[in-house]
């Protein structure tokens, strides 16, 4: 079984030592990106083959790394539950969509751009899956930092773009700050347990032998956590992420990079439920999260931001699902929102690239042009609004219901405020993009196959998932009877805000926004963290250097100039001792006469 | 008092009243007059301890020799210059000084050194002793002091020469 | 006389040697100093060689008075080059190993 998830970890890698290392290969560019292709399609039959073995305890492959006196010290190997098992599947297809997608989207791209492409898409699905798949907090943090890297390389793909290398910065060192902690928190946890191994800490909790005192080490963990996955304060680099290619932003938003901050919390989810301080401040960030961005996500006008947003909303659903006690809920929730998450970012992307623009005010009318594209994108939209009986509704209604358990009043009332404003912004983009008055330039068509086809494949899926989910029945969480009526009345009460406001055109958005201004001008504004956090890098930056500059003009430079001032007086002084004049030198003579005769007669 | 005692006493009022008139006198070619018979005077210091040989050593090379070489380099240099040269000091006071402390530095050393009280025999006849000592035990350095006079004359004879 | 006595004298004649090496201003008259400074230390030699009942010290006067006299000769070779080159004897001037 571990063979099977080897095998689905090592493919991608090898096709990315290929890539990396056979030049001529990857300089072909679409060549690079079969192989890719090919390898992350091994990879998701080797997933689906480990899916269909049904997993009692976890199985555990190991390889000592690092040897140490009492058994090794850190281990390499594969961790396969069912979590794994199932993020491996999800992995692996989107990344397999993403990349058959990727070679129509990209297909103006120069060769050797498109090769290097490849190259990072296959070493972010390894370094996913090895995230999925690490048995404990060391091999997790080497792969966690490894899909941070290829965030980063892939969000600055187009790296000549001053708005994209700025924007991998923004993530990667966003994401780093999170990871400080991250790493401070497995040390201190190794301190107290003297473990890495997720197996052995499990044991320890599960035996309740977990020491005490885990609140600080757990809410450092979860700051890694909270960077990956863009909660509050962190979420600020998720929504300029969109600057790289589209694909990378339906990757990174749906199966890797951010879901691997909840996969965290999901999975040492036993060690965070000894600390419950940090679960409740889970549960409040994660819904705060959520609502805040459900807000951004409302005036937002490019297509692909809104996404980012409710990407980000999203996240803080699943976050507060973990932190109210049912990360199963919160898992589920990252299952499905990673099929339609990519379906509507890949749909996006078909849009952007049938219009050229991401800015939802120029489209219009596009469902007539782009019929498939816009029945994809339909069923994302019902899903991420959470309608009856698509994927979206079961899961969310899963954390309502969770959070609800947990007697969390607050949080429950702004997810379901979210879940309001979500079904508002995802019909607003639908019915102005798709339905609107504008008439769009040019003449869009719909996608190319290698496009179309992952569409289809992740709207089917998207449906599946919600009729499997509906004949199941609530078998995650037994929520309330009134619960399904207000997530359905919630989803229908936005929708149909949304179409008053964008269709009938009977409540003016102008006036909806002006009667909510305050929120309305600070949303816009993103609520002015991003500028905070500007100021603040820019102030603490410039306050720094100028604090160094002064240390070095005035301290350092004073230091040498008094001293090499001294050196030269000194010299000079000493210098006229060479008066040049022989004499003088018998003077010296003379004296080291004395001074022997002295010394001779004082040491006897 | 002996006639030892008597000659010591002559002899060291002699050679320093001289010394100082070597060093201080402002007609240089005095100075050298001075040296002169400074040197003489050490001379028969030499004879007080029985270094007959010596004593005549010291009158033929030094005042003969040594002498006259520097009054031949006062008359050069004076032909050279076209008038007579003077001989002043510079900074008298300091030098006194410094010669004071550096005397009274070697007579506080020689007063708690362990000298030998009274004279040892020494031989019937030194100045045999003092060929026999220079043709065996010293002969190496007997014969290099040869070499350094040669060189000393060539060197000295080169460095003077005039440009053609 | 004892021994102190030479040894003193010598001292004294090496001191007024010293004196006239430190003052004078004189290149020749320098030399004359250091004249009365190896004379000093031959009466040393030959003083001490006579209270040990020890010839070896006289033999080493012996050397000083030639070495004496090959240094004199070189020595005011230098000077006359001295003079030649700069037309003057006057150690003042002499200052070519300013630093």
């Amino acid at each position: 079984m571990t063979r099977l998830a080897l095998v689905a970890l090592t493919l991608p890698f090898l096709a990315f030592l290929l890539l990396a290392l056979v030049p001529p290969l990857r300089r072909r560019g679409r060549a690079a990106g079969l192989v890719s292709i090919a390898a992350v399609g091994g990879a998701l039959a080797a997933a689906l083959a480990l899916w269909r073995v049904p997993v009692g305890a976890p199985a555990v492959g190991v390889w000592e790394w690092i040897p140490a006196d009492a058994g090794p010290l850190v281990t390499v190997g594969l961790y396969v539950d069912p979590i794994s098992q199932a993020m491996l599947v999800l992995v692996t297809l989107v990344a397999l969509l993403v990349q058959v997608y990727s070679l129509a989207y990209l297909d103006e791209e120069r060769a050797p751009a498109l090769g290097r492409y490849y190259a990072y898409q296959s070493l972010f699905a390894f370094s996913m899956l090895g995230l999925v798949l690490a048995p404990n907090f060391v091999q997790l943090f080497v792969f966690w930092e490894l899909v941070g890297l290829c965030s980063y390389l892939l969000i600055g793909f187009w790296y000549d773009r001053p708005a994209a290398a700025r924007a991998a910065v923004k993530a990667f060192w966003t994401t780093r700050l999170g990871d400080v902690g991250l790493i401070i928190g497995i040390v201190l946890l190794w301190r107290a347990t003297g473990t890495f191994d997720f197996a052995t800490l499990f044991e320890l909790a599960g035996g309740g032998r977990l020491p005490a005192g885990l609140a600080l080490t757990m809410f450092l963990i979860y700051l890694g956590a909270a960077g990956k996955s863009a909660q509050f304060p962190l979420h600020v680099w998720l929504p300029d992420a969109m600057e790289g290619p589209t694909p990378v932003s339906a990757l990174i938003h749906a199966a890797t990079m951010v879901t691997a901050g909840v996969f965290l919390v999901t999975r040492a989810f036993q060690l965070f439920a000894a600390a419950p301080a940090v679960l409740a401040l889970i549960a409040w960030v994660g819904a705060f999260t959520a609502l805040l961005a459900a807000t951004m996500a409302c005036v937002e006008n490019d297509i692909k931001r809104v996404l980012a947003y409710s990407t980000v909303s999203q996240l803080g659903y699943m976050m507060a699902a973990a932190g109210a006690g049912a990360p199963d809920a919160g898992f589920l929730h990252l299952l499905t929102h990673g099929v339609f998450k990519a379906l509507l970012f890949l749909a996006a992307g078909a849009v952007v690239h049938a219009v050229g623009t991401n800015d939802i005010r120029q489209m219009g009318r596009l469902f007539r042009a782009l019929p498939q594209t816009g029945i994809v994108f339909l069923v994302g939209t019902l899903a991420l609004a959470g309608v009856w009986p698509l994927s979206g509704f079961f899961s969310k209604e899963a954390v309502l219901a969770g959070v609800w358990a947990a007697h969390l009043r607050v949080p429950f009332l702004m997810l379901a405020l979210t879940a309001f404003l979500t079904a508002v912004y995802m019909f607003r983009v639908v019915l102005v993009a798709f339905f609107g008055r504008v008439e769009a330039g040019g003449h869009p068509h719909d996608a190319p196959p290698p496009m179309a086809v992952p569409l289809w494949v992740l709207a089917v899926l998207t449906l599946a998932i919600g009729a499997r989910l509906a004949l199941r029945g609530g078998e995650t969480a037994h929520p309330p009877g009134w619960l399904t009526s207000l997530s359905v009345g919630l989803a229908a009460a936005g929708i149909l805000l949304a179409l008053l406001m964008y269709q009938v055109r009977v409540v003016s958005p102008a006036a909806v926004s002006r009667a909510l201004a305050p929120l309305d001008f600070a949303a816009r504004r993103r609520y002015g963290i991003d500028a905070l956090y500007g100021a603040l890098y820019r102030g603490l930056l410039l306050g720094f250097s100028w604090l160094i500059g002064w240390i070095d003009r005035y301290l350092v430079d004073g230091v040498l100039n008094v001293l090499s001032a001294l050196t030269l007086r000194a010299g000079d002084r000493l210098r006229r001792i060479q008066s040049g004049q022989a004499q003088d030198y018998v003077y010296g003579v003379a004296f080291g006469l004395l001074a022997l005769l002295i010394v001779s007669r004082l040491w006897r | 008092m002996t006639l030892e005692t008597g000659a010591f006493w002559g002899l060291a009022a002699v050679l320093l009243a001289s010394s100082l008139a070597v060093v201080l006198t402002r007609n240089l070619f005095h100075s050298v007059l001075y040296l002169a018979v400074a040197i003489v005077a050490t001379g028969g210091v030499f004879l007080l301890l029985d270094a007959a040989f010596l004593f005549g050593v010291q009158l033929l090379l030094y005042a003969g020799g040594v002498v006259t070489i520097v009054v031949f380099a006062i008359m050069l240099t004076e032909r050279l210059v076209g008038e007579g040269i003077g001989q002043t000091s510079r900074y008298l006071i300091n030098g006194a000084v410094v010669s004071v402390a550096v005397f009274v530095g070697v007579l506080l050393f020689v007063g708690q050194a362990p000298l030998p009280a009274a004279r040892r025999p020494l031989g019937a006849d030194v100045t045999r002793a003092l060929g026999e000592l220079l043709l065996t035990r010293y002969v190496l350095a007997f014969e290099l002091l040869a070499v350094l006079l040669v060189t000393a004359l060539l060197g000295a004879l080169y460095l003077a020469r005039t440009d053609e | 006389m004892t021994l102190q006595a030479y040894v003193i004298l010598s001292a004294a004649v090496f001191a007024i040697g010293l004196l006239g090496v430190l003052t004078r201003r004189n290149a020749i008259g320098i030399l004359l100093g250091i004249e009365l400074m190896l004379n000093a230390v031959n009466i040393n030699f030959v003083a001490f060689a006579r209270f040990n009942g020890d010839p070896a010290g006289m033999v080493f006067a012996l050397f000083t008075i030639a070495i004496t006299v090959a240094e004199v000769a070189v020595g005011l070779a230098i000077v006359i080059v001295i003079f030649r080159i700069r037309r003057t004897i006057d150690a003042d001037r002499l200052d070519l190993l300013k630093g």
